[in-house]
């Protein structure tokens, strides 16, 4: 009875062979599936079929995929979109590649996403009996899930709310204007325990933030970051720590320009019951940057 | 080898054969306002005031619109000069020199 994770990011890119090495061999993803102009990959610590689909032509965000746990979810969150007022449509099996029937949302900042609840079972790496706590083989930097996006939109709150009454998502950390006058400015949102599954903050519509890969720790984002420079990666910022969530992170570009993060350390766990916790304007730059406490001049500006 | 200009400060220094307006100008410890570094944001559009440039990699025309092309403005990480080039800095924009040794510059006279 409700979503369960973010389940697949599908982006554009200008060049999809540059793609496909900062995915697989950077990032250490496995290429599951290609078709010409389209690639699907997996990290190595997934269960199911793909989690990332590169599209050739133009940059920026296509869809992202969030996976519920049945049929009737679908029904009941396709129902409640339209009663909050955004437009829904109904997706067949096989749209997306080993997707089952799925509802198509479209957000009140535009974006498109869609819920499914059935894609193809292909294990992870390690399997599910007796398994090894890592595979043998890795490439770079090894990425374990694709653990959440963050989009712009032009009225966080709305998309907060719709999140929060439609989708059952729980706010663990907002960021407002004041608490005099509480404008949200971004919201951090938990589908499950995991601090944040979707992130949304003021901003362009339509567009993406960046998406990002879980690692196991502090160490794993220094060796991450050790990579970027050996490939070239561009980088945005970081390593550093988020005092929202309190994640390790870098943020950088994959060849086109999208952004990625490379997110470690479960800073908590988080459920329903608790309260939000709100970080205001003023300090919102050691919410982001806690070491730095300053915002650099693209965080806030460069979207795809 | 080309040269670039920026203005409003008139800075000149050499792009090698293949290296982007960004590149070169990186090269020389100049900073100017950049993102993604990758062609897909447009932040760091310039003006082109003269020359020309050429894009050997596959640039979004949501990035870099064919009328922006006409009017001479150029997304400075993905554009080659292929002659000597003059380009302007955007509105609010200036050049900050993070490495201050100057030789690797070039010639910075006005």
């Amino acid at each position: 009875m409700s979503v369960m994770r973010l389940g697949f990011v599908h982006i554009r890119v200008t060049d999809l062979e540059d793609a496909r090495n900062h995915y697989s061999n950077t990032l250490g993803m496995s290429v599951v599936h290609e078709e010409p102009g389209k690639l699907w990959l997996k990290c190595w610590d997934e269960w199911d079929h793909h989690s990332l689909v590169l599209e050739e032509g133009g940059v920026g965000l296509v869809k992202l995929g969030y996976k519920v746990e049945s049929a009737d979810d679908l029904a009941m969150y396709e129902k409640r979109a339209q009663a909050f007022g955004v437009s829904t449509g109904r997706v067949s099996k096989g749209e997306n590649l080993t997707v089952g029937d799925g509802v198509r949302l479209t957000l009140p900042s535009e974006q498109s996403v869609e819920l499914f609840n059935e894609i193809e079972f292909s294990g992870t790496e390690t399997g599910s009996l007796n398994p090894d706590p890592w595979p043998r083989d890795r490439r770079g930097i090894s990425a374990h899930w694709i653990d959440h996006a963050l989009v712009p939109a032009e009225d966080p709150g709305l998309v907060e709310r719709f999140f929060m009454e439609v989708l059952d998502f729980h706010a663990a950390e907002r960021a407002i204007t004041n608490p005099a006058h509480p404008e949200v400015l971004g919201s951090w949102m938990a589908c499950g325990e995991s601090p944040h599954d979707f992130a949304v903050v003021k901003g362009p519509n339509g567009k993406i933030h960046h998406f990002a890969f879980h690692l196991e720790d502090w160490n794993a984002i220094l060796r991450a970051g050790d990579i970027m420079s050996m490939d070239d990666v561009s980088i945005d910022y970081g390593p550093t720590r988020h005092g929202i969530t309190r994640g390790t992170t870098i943020y950088f570009f994959d060849p086109a320009g999208n952004r990625n993060e490379v997110f470690a350390g479960l800073g908590y766990r988080t459920f329903p019951d608790f309260p939000t916790v709100n970080w205001t304007e003023d300090q919102l730059a050691k919410g982001i940057f806690y070491i730095q406490r300053e915002l650099n001049d693209t965080f806030l500006t460069v979207w795809t | 080898m080309a040269d670039v200009t920026v203005l409003p400060d008139g800075v000149r220094i050499s792009a090698a054969n293949g290296e982007t307006v960004l590149a070169a100008l990186g090269r020389a410890g100049l900073r100017y306002r950049i993102g993604c570094r990758r062609g897909g944001c447009g932040i760091c559009k310039l003006q082109m005031v003269a020359g020309e440039v050429r894009y050997e990699r596959p640039v979004a025309d949501t990035v870099l619109s064919d009328d922006e092309k006409v009017e001479g403005i150029c997304l400075s990480c993905r554009a080659v000069p292929i002659t000597n080039v003059i380009v302007e800095l955007q509105e609010g924009d200036r050049l900050r020199r993070v490495l201050p040794y100057g030789f690797a510059s070039g010639s910075t006279q006005r």
